[in-house]
């Protein structure tokens, strides 16, 4: 309660090293929800006990002639209800940023990895974040085929036209402009940047140095 | 500025402070672990985070003494010698939280005395983050918002050593971390 768990949700996110995601945390998300539903009762219930206090009540008079200003016992409820208030905005700033933060890496993924994500970072994404994700990329493919250029090529600014790389995976028969080569593990190869470009940056193949 | 959405911003409200209740609250007991009445009292002493603290003394319900990290212990063995000083043990977020308290418990000399703390730790910070490999005993004794800067150097530094050697251009994502799994069994494993 009062922004704990909430708390805790972006320590889990944060203390990963910057651009990795965490799995998402769908048990601490669904607890942070609940505790707001709480409390959202809670200042409820104080608002209604404060209302409770009218003119006619018996205290009410007593104090009155005690000349005591009736506002200033009710005061404990609305303080009451100020932090009960207040830990409904910290709650609700924390979800957000979480999945704000999360949003902002599942964007960057289309630039670094392509329109497919490998299994194990889909396993830590969210349902929504998948959708999200889908959405995102064809939104940049139908923007790339309508402008007739391709954005997430060269991503570093290239040196020459083509590298020399060493196949790290089995990948198979892939069509490569007009030809199709072979890439098994441990072969060498020729291939134009922006051809070798996805492959490495995906982790199948690796840049040769002379 | 940092913005709604930025991490450090929240994180670093979330830091305990001291504070005394002058005024009664109702119906939030639960808010000190300890407590067994759902009211809390006048003159009721708890540690809450800095976003709650900083709104009750808004409405003047609480009053809040000056945290443990900016105590006169401190600031005497930040004089001694401020870079063997474990900040990131006492408050991880030290300059931000000291900014932001300085005007709730009218203290003048915070400023200055963070001021002082973070030059001369930077010397340091300096000379350690050219040379260094990435986690040293000096480095885990910074606070975030100083490893921050330490890191930025210690990245630059090594981007540059890279593009003086002439190292490969092309990379692998970062994110995709650095063992390659597997995901494909490759077929019944033998006896």
């Amino acid at each position: 309660m009062y922004g704990r768990s909430a708390s805790q949700l972006l320590k889990e996110q944060a203390s990963c090293e910057s651009g990795q995601l965490t799995v998402f945390n769908n048990e601490a998300f669904d607890r942070v929800i609940k505790e707001c539903d709480e409390h959202h009762l809670q200042l409820e219930s104080l608002f209604s006990a404060s209302d409770v206090a009218d003119v006619h009540s018996v205290e009410t008079r007593k104090l009155m002639e005690q000349n005591l200003d009736v506002r200033t016992t009710t005061n404990g409820e609305h303080l009451g209800a100020f932090i009960h208030h207040h830990s409904l905005l910290r709650n609700k700033r924390c979800l957000m940023a979480y999945m704000q933060n999360r949003a902002e890496i599942v964007r960057s993924l289309r630039w670094q990895l392509g329109p497919v994500l490998p299994e194990e970072i889909k396993a830590k994404m969210s349902y929504s974040e998948e959708v999200y994700f889908v959405d995102h990329s064809n939104a940049i493919e139908s923007y790339m085929s309508e402008m007739d250029v391709d954005l997430t090529a060269d991503m570093v600014p290239p040196k020459s036209p083509s590298v020399q790389v060493k196949v790290l995976d089995d990948i198979g028969d892939v069509c490569l402009g007009d030809h199709s080569i072979s890439l098994t593990k441990d072969s060498l190869h020729s291939l134009r940047r922006t051809d070798a470009e996805p492959f490495i940056s995906q982790g199948l193949m690796e840049e040769l140095l002379d | 500025m940092p913005g709604y959405y930025d991490m450090d911003d929240i994180l670093m409200e979330d830091e305990p402070i001291s504070v005394v209740f002058q005024v009664g609250a109702h119906g939030c007991g639960l808010l000190d672990p300890g407590s067994e009445t759902i009211d809390i009292e006048k003159g009721m002493k708890m540690d809450l985070p800095y976003w709650l603290a900083h709104q009750l003394h808004l409405r003047q319900a609480v009053s809040i003494s000056v945290p443990a990290s900016f105590s006169q212990k401190t600031r005497k063995e930040i004089q001694a010698d401020a870079a063997c000083v474990d900040l990131k043990g006492r408050c991880p977020y030290f300059y931000e939280l000291g900014c932001k308290i300085a005007p709730l418990v009218g203290d003048k000399t915070i400023g200055s005395f963070l001021l002082y703390a973070f030059t001369d730790r930077y010397k340091e910070m300096l000379s350690k983050s050219h040379g260094a490999p990435a986690v040293t005993r000096f480095s885990s004794r910074l606070t975030k918002e100083e490893s921050q800067l330490f890191e930025a150097a210690r990245s630059s530094m090594a981007a540059f050593k890279k593009w003086r050697t002439g190292g490969s251009r092309l990379e692998k994502a970062a994110i995709l971390g650095r063992k390659r799994k597997r995901t494909v069994p490759l077929g019944p494993s033998s006896p």
